[in-house]
């Protein structure tokens, strides 16, 4: 198993970088590029304090050199072994322990890493509860749906599924937002952010105070991610949805349930416990491609929603031009897809014995 | 007695009749059909021009003259498929005649339509225009670049509200109507859909077809390849392209087709693994036959139904990965499309849900419709599926 682990995860470093070499190539090709120039330009400065800045940025990230020396540049910087640099800026010594550096982010004047550890969280905090809500929902509507075959349940549910996936996010968003929290029509829910600033200092649980009822941090952040988090299922759960009727309309009429029934197992045993394990893999497969439709998804939802999460912070570095912060976003989109699939290959041998990868 | 008649039906007969046996693909499929029809006659369909007028005895045609290089691009490229579809030859040599036709088209539309460099609306409601003997409108008078400022519009009204003028879904921001817009953005939406799967389309069968034909080491390097487009989050990889590459239509075009290709590529992939140990297709190494034939005269014929599914589920993302690049800001400029009227629709200070529905809804819509047509073209091409159904008359 350790071995197995480990060929995965050095089996990622190649592509981890073909990840970063497109996006570097995207940007290095691009009309214009990334050049001090085009950093330093618009600001209202003294000539010698511009070229001060165009000196700075180009010893700080090589952008005065070739494009593919500036790559190697930043995987140097980027990889937790590498060149260790001396005051001249020239590389001397091998080290194995420099540590990782991101770099600075061109537009907002901060370390990277800074940046993308206040966001991260937030994305994953919006990803994290929306995958069990979609899951628990999905195989519940699935598995009413397939033992009622032919029923009226199922029958509009497959369309109405169809349906609910092709909603586009963004209009799902907007309207959610435009309806229901809009002083025009239902302000049931507030319409930016995950969580108001007075709830930083509220208790963690709801309870009633002299005042009144004070929400506390718990309910504030449920009421903030309610719409977000609606915003970023449905499209999920409709896919999971049919998958799950589908993988369980094959088992169902497998030899090894009619025996379950002969035997006398009751109908919800047989459905549950022999049918359900077995219909799992195909669930567990989506899963694994699950992750990086959220993150797209993150990234709209985030945008309606006023969200300061990794989608937003990467359509902020795309417009802005920012490579240190797209690069950064890119690959660690990456690694997290890539770890997904890595998870999804370790629930098949939870759900089902028979896989093992020794 | 039993059957025992054989079956002459050919295979793609087969899966077309299976196909269209559903009542959701012939809504996809009317609906598709009058986007086409609506995304051709735009100019005509939603205009401030009168299509037909008759003053002093001389009737002319206004809009004709104001017709630019795309309208009659488009509408004589329209035209050419309808004939071309009707001659009888091979469908390869079809799409062939209709590319070389449709590009002569579009260099002679190139020299020889000018149309006025400026097009002033308030003019077509001067007397010149409205004092006439007879006329005939667009069912949709307004253009969508009509900001109605000689009628004193004040932008922003619901539908049926406007005073003096009617707009059947309301006006945004700047006084435009919003039916024309979508309209004209028909087109983008159609074109984006169709150009940008056709290019991974062409993209996934070559890189797909390699790997599938020679397998060993181009195998393996093509599948790293895929799997680096497969991991990077394909709107992430949209964004950069389009943020730092410009944002013409045409660009964004190619840039969704560069961005999604892996997935026919995995797809052919898997089919010519299967086929190329087939005997017909040794018979065709066998007797010198240049690589280009193999692959796509002999081998892609035979692998190509699977594809019919993820293409059509593949217009529909392609069409949704336009509607968000516009939704984010990053879309087209100069030309309305679904995506970016949304995007309005947000900017704008209060909510207009007249400018959220309608947009949103065409492009709903339009993805539901491809969704349906990839839904049945699964189900009839699914050996599985097909048996139960053959089992049941």
């Amino acid at each position: 198993m350790l071995t197995y682990l480990l060929r995965r995860l050095l089996l990622m470093i190649p592509t981890l970088l073909g990840i970063t070499l497109i996006v570097f190539t995207v940007m290095a090709m691009s009309p214009g590029g990334i050049s001090a120039q085009t950093l330093v330009g618009g600001m209202d400065m003294k000539p010698e304090e511009r070229l001060a800045l165009l000196n700075y940025y180009n010893k700080r990230y090589g952008l005065d050199k070739p494009a593919p020396v500036q790559y190697l540049h930043w995987l140097n910087n980027v990889s937790p072994i590498g060149f260790i640099a001396d005051e001249q800026g020239n590389y001397t010594r091998f080290s194995l322990s420099k540590g990782m550096d991101l770099g600075t982010s061109f537009q907002y004047g901060r370390p990277v890493a800074d940046i993308l550890a206040e966001r991260i969280p937030i994305t994953l905090l919006l990803n994290l509860i929306t995958i069990p809500v979609t899951y628990l929902l999905a195989i519940w509507v699935g598995m009413k749906s397939a033992s009622e075959r032919g029923g009226v349940f199922d029958v509009g549910m497959g369309m109405s599924m169809l349906a609910l996936w092709s909603i586009p996010t963004m209009l799902a968003g907007v309207l959610l937002l435009g309806f229901f929290a809009n002083v025009q029509h239902f302000q049931w829910f507030p319409t930016a952010g995950i969580g108001s600033r007075e709830a930083q200092d509220m208790p963690f649980l709801p309870h009633w105070q002299e005042t009144g009822f004070v929400r506390g941090f718990l309910l504030d952040r449920i009421w903030h991610l309610a719409l977000p988090v609606l915003c970023l299922s449905y499209g999920g759960f409709a896919a999971l949805a049919k998958l799950t009727r589908t993988s369980i309309l094959e088992n169902l009429n497998s030899d090894y349930a009619r025996t379950a029934r002969a035997k006398g197992v009751a109908e919800h045993d047989v459905l549950w416990r022999h049918v359900f394990r077995n219909s799992l893999l195909p669930l567990i497969t989506i899963s694994a491609g699950l992750l990086p439709s959220l993150l797209a998804g993150s990234l709209i939802v985030e945008n309606i929603f006023s969200i300061n999460g990794m989608g937003q912070l990467a359509v902020e570095a795309v417009k802005g031009r920012d490579r240190e912060l797209v690069l950064s976003i890119t690959w660690i989109s990456g690694f997290l897809t890539l770890i997904g699939y890595l998870l999804a290959d370790f629930c098949y041998t939870l759900a089902d014995p028979r896989v093992s990868y020794d | 007695m039993t059957n025992h008649g054989v079956n002459r039906e050919s295979f793609g007969a087969r899966i077309w009749r299976r196909t269209l046996q559903g009542v959701g693909v012939k809504l996809g499929l009317a609906w598709v059909g009058l986007l086409v029809f609506v995304a051709v006659f735009a100019p005509f369909l939603a205009n401030s021009m009168p299509l037909l007028m008759s003053k002093d005895g001389v009737i002319s045609a206004p809009v004709l003259h104001y017709l630019n290089i795309e309208d009659v691009w488009v509408l004589s490229s329209f035209f050419l498929a309808l004939a071309v579809f009707r001659l009888r030859i091979s469908t390869v040599r079809r799409i062939l005649l209709f590319l070389l036709g449709s590009a002569v088209v579009a260099v002679c539309a190139n020299l020889w339509v000018k149309p006025p460099v400026l097009v002033i609306y308030d003019d077509f409601r001067i007397p010149a225009y409205t004092e006439v003997n007879w006329r005939i409108m667009p069912p949709v008078p307004y253009a969508p670049t009509d900001y109605l400022r000689d009628l004193g519009s004040k932008g922003l009204e619901a539908p049926f509200q406007s005073e003096g003028h009617l707009h059947l879904m309301g006006t945004e921001e700047n006084g435009a109507d919003v039916l024309s817009r979508m309209i004209h953005a028909a087109r983008i939406a159609l074109s984006i859909g169709l150009i940008a799967s056709g290019i991974a389309l062409t993209i996934g069968v070559v890189v797909g077809g390699l790997m599938g034909y020679f397998s060993g080491i181009v195998d393996m390097l093509g599948m790293r390849l895929v799997e680096i487009f497969e991991d990077i989050p394909t709107l992430f990889l949209l964004l950069t392209f389009v943020a730092f590459f410009g944002r013409s239509l045409y660009m964004m075009m190619v840039i969704i087709g560069v961005t999604s290709w892996s997935g026919y590529a995995r797809f052919v992939r898997t089919e010519f693994l299967k086929l190329r140990k087939q005997d017909y297709v040794q018979a065709a190494v066998a007797s010198g036959l240049p690589l280009s034939s193999i692959l796509f005269r002999h081998m892609l014929p035979n692998g190509v139904a699977p594809l019919l599914v993820s293409v059509s589920f593949g217009i529909a993302g392609a069409i949704l990965a336009e509607a968000t690049l516009s939704f984010l800001g990053l879309g087209v400029v100069d030309a309305p499309s679904w995506g970016q009227m949304l995007d309005q629709a947000v900017k704008s200070s209060t909510f207009n849900w007249w400018m959220a529905v309608f947009p949103g809804g065409a492009i709903f819509m339009t993805v539901f419709a491809y969704n349906l047509i990839g839904e049945s073209f699964r189900d009839a091409i699914d050996p599985k599926l097909s048996g139960q159904s053959e089992a049941k008359p």
